[in-house]
């Protein structure tokens, strides 16, 4: 049972990280209907900004609040300079190889001025020390606090989006973009915002999983992304709820199949379920099917 | 116009420049080359290499080169330790017909990616760092080495059998967790295989991971679940640190050993104090102190050049042991490729290859006295590795300390 526990824990803990990431690329798709995929890069700066400034001596809680502001802002740059002006191109492949290629420079900066060596990353929240005991099984707090913070954030976003004018505003962009400039939205500061957020939630996720890790280097934050995507797919393009589940999902089943069948079979998994998901329920659990009007 | 006379003083103004060119004068320099980590996460082995080969250049430079020739890093092309850019590499540093002697890449994926198309070009190279016995033995150890290819790496089998034999001396049931790369596969089966023959009563068992995962604990907790009395890890620093982490959050207390590619700088880094007690096999003299007068000379170069860097070690007297398998181990192939030339008193590499398995007694900074013959091409012998554990001084560093076994 403990062991049974200690991978579910485990799972659940890494799964949140991952919804996270996902609702950070469900936001700038309901805006854009594109999606970051140099979301990887970011959660690396953000992680490596926090980690080099605290090595300065600033303190924890200031390196992650200017680790996320630094972000923050490179969620306007990557709207304006790579995914805009592609969207004037037809089809996706414009903003898929503009984002990509983003997340590579933006590796390929940090590796110049910062280098590309693990550099270890501060303990924010708790210490690997730091255990609670429920149920006679020790859990680990840093595991605790990621769940728990990635799930507040996850719910007050939800809540943000249900329940306020700007909640509105982006699901009216959301929903028909010209009918909300010709309501006289400011589509272009909701898309940009958009991209702002997503930003933010993906900083916000580099920071736990490095807490996580322990180092962080340029190419952190690649297979987060990866997992991230699997579990927006799964959870349905576009829904919150599904993010959130499709990434808890995603992580206790792969920490499952690692303990129980194989540890090498543990990051397979996640594209196995991708692949199964894509063929037999396209939109997803939570997702609604698209339909196309002749 | 020009007279017949003047345009005959021209043409020996134009030849006598040309002689003189810097072109010439390059065609006198003995030229190596090689690909490796210059950047990328784990440019540690490749960076330190090149550091490595360099210090070993400039102090043959000074001392006149070979027989005048002053030697050159003509190549030193990054690689990132991706196998397909090693590839790409090392054509183009095959197609300089001017590179006499290669330093092969800095890890077993890209050493074994390069290795063939090596063999067939036929001049001489030395290894570094891949551990992979393939990269030296392609048809096993039973037959013949690659002719041209010589190790001064810690091999995986001399690591593997010195971590047996200790491990299954000590412990009954025992846990390795390895990467999924060429090292770390062959790494964890020596292993197995030696404490077999340590002792046949012992249990292993064996987990892997990918470079670069996020969080171990499915390995740990299977390892938890099976009561190992002790841990070996296979794999390289910032991983190793994950799995320490995990260990500590699953309240996995059983002793901890590691690889030398594992107990580098990123792990100490990464895991802290946490690494305090960590055990290691660890090149056997560059540990003892005093240090033999050629390695103290190779530190005090290492250190006027770059200081007391991540390499070295914060601490100036006492440099960290990591540093003779990196750096060391890149300087020991310059060195044994400069002397075979000097030897061979020719840069034609059968000549070279030839004065290379003669190669005796030779001083070294891991190896202390290095030793190559036409079937033994790997420089390296279980017996040049010591245990040595993480501990911390008075100022707070970490470093290894000789264990007595």
């Amino acid at each position: 049972m403990d062991f049974f526990l200690s991978l579910v824990i485990a799972g659940a803990c890494v799964g949140s990280v991952y919804a996270l990431v996902a609702v950070g690329l469900n936001l700038t798709f309901w805006t854009t209907k594109t999606l970051n995929f140099g979301q990887g890069a970011v959660m690396m700066l953000c992680a490596i900004s926090t980690a080099l400034l605290t090595a300065q001596g600033i303190s924890n809680g200031v390196g992650v609040i200017a680790g996320v502001a630094i972000v923050a802002l490179v969620g306007v740059i990557v709207e304006r300079i790579a995914v805009r002006p592609a969207l004037k191109t037809a089809g996706s492949m414009g903003w898929v190889i503009a984002t990509l290629g983003f997340g590579i420079l933006l590796q390929g900066i940090t590796s110049k001025f910062f280098g590309s060596q693990a550099i270890p990353f501060p303990e924010v929240l708790f210490t690997v020390q730091d255990v609670i005991d429920i149920g006679g099984q020790n859990i680990s707090l840093q595991y605790v606090s990621i769940f728990v913070v990635s799930i507040l954030i996850i719910v007050v976003l939800e809540g943000l989006t249900r329940y306020t004018v700007l909640g509105t505003a982006i699901r009216g962009t959301a929903q028909d973009m010209e009918l909300a400039i010709v309501q006289g939205l400011p589509v272009n500061l909701i898309v940009s915002g958009s991209f702002v957020l997503s930003s933010i939630l993906a900083g916000i996720a580099g920071i736990l999983t490095a807490q996580i890790s322990g180092t962080v280097d340029p190419a952190f934050g690649f297979e987060l992304v990866l997992m991230g995507f699997v579990a927006a797919v799964l959870g349905g393009m576009g829904s919150s709820a599904g993010a959130l589940i499709g990434g808890i999902i995603v992580g206790i089943i792969g920490k499952l199949v690692g303990g129980y069948i194989s540890t090498a079979a543990e990051h397979g998994i996640a594209f196995a379920l991708l692949i199964a998901m894509l063929a037999l329920r396209p939109e997803g659990f939570f997702g609604r099917a698209e339909v196309s009007k002749a | 116009m020009i007279s017949a006379k003047s345009y005959s003083s021209l043409t020996l103004i134009a030849a006598a420049l040309l002689l003189a060119s810097p072109v010439a004068s390059a065609q006198q320099t003995i030229k190596l080359g090689m690909t490796t980590a210059l950047t990328g996460p784990f440019n540690e082995f490749g960076e330190g290499n090149r550091r490595g080969v360099m210090l070993a250049i400039d102090e043959w430079n000074k001392k006149g080169g070979i027989n005048g020739r002053k030697i050159e890093l003509a190549e030193a092309m990054d690689d990132q330790l991706v196998p397909d850019k090693a590839v790409q590499n090392m054509r183009r540093i095959l197609d300089n017909k001017d590179i006499v002697a290669i330093i092969a890449p800095a890890g077993s994926g890209p050493s074994l990616a390069t290795m063939d198309m090596l063999e067939a070009d036929g001049r001489p190279t030395c290894n570094p760092l891949a551990q992979s016995p393939s990269v030296i033995y392609p048809k096993g150890k039973e037959n013949p080495p690659r002719k041209n290819v010589v190790s001064m790496a810690i091999t995986n089998e001399a690591e593997a059998t010195r971590l047996g034999q200790i491990l299954g001396k000590q412990y009954k049931n025992i846990g390795v967790i390895h990467e999924s790369t060429a090292y770390g596969v062959t790494g964890a089966e020596l292993v197995k295989k030696s404490i077999a023959v340590t002792n046949p009563a012992a249990k292993v068992q064996i987990e892997s991971y990918n470079q670069r995962s996020q969080d171990m604990t499915s390995q740990v907790a299977r390892l938890q679940r099976s009561q190992v009395d002790a841990i070996l890890v296979v794999g390289l620093g910032a991983d190793f640190a994950v799995i320490r982490k995990n260990m500590s959050r699953a309240n996995v207390k059983v002793p901890l050993f590691g690889s030398t590619g594992a107990v580098t700088a990123p792990y100490l880094e990464g895991a802290g104090d946490l690494a305090i007690g960590t055990r290691s096999v660890s090149p056997d003299a560059f540990g003892k102190r005093p240090l033999s007068a050629y390695a103290q000379n190779f530190v005090d170069q290492y250190r006027a050049a770059h200081g007391t860097d991540r390499w070295y070690g914060s601490d100036a007297a006492n440099p960290q042991i990591s540093m003779a398998a990196i750096v060391g181990n890149a300087y020991d192939c310059a060195v044994v490729l400069l002397d075979a030339i000097r030897r061979a008193g020719s840069t034609e590499p059968a000549a070279v290859i030839a004065a290379l398995n003669q190669t005796k007694g030779l001083a070294g900074i891991a190896v202390p006295s290095i030793t190559l013959t036409a079937q033994i091409h790997e420089a390296f012998k279980p017996e040049d590795l010591g245990l040595f554990e993480i501990n911390k001084s008075a100022a707070g560093a970490l470093y290894l300390k000789p264990v007595v076994e």
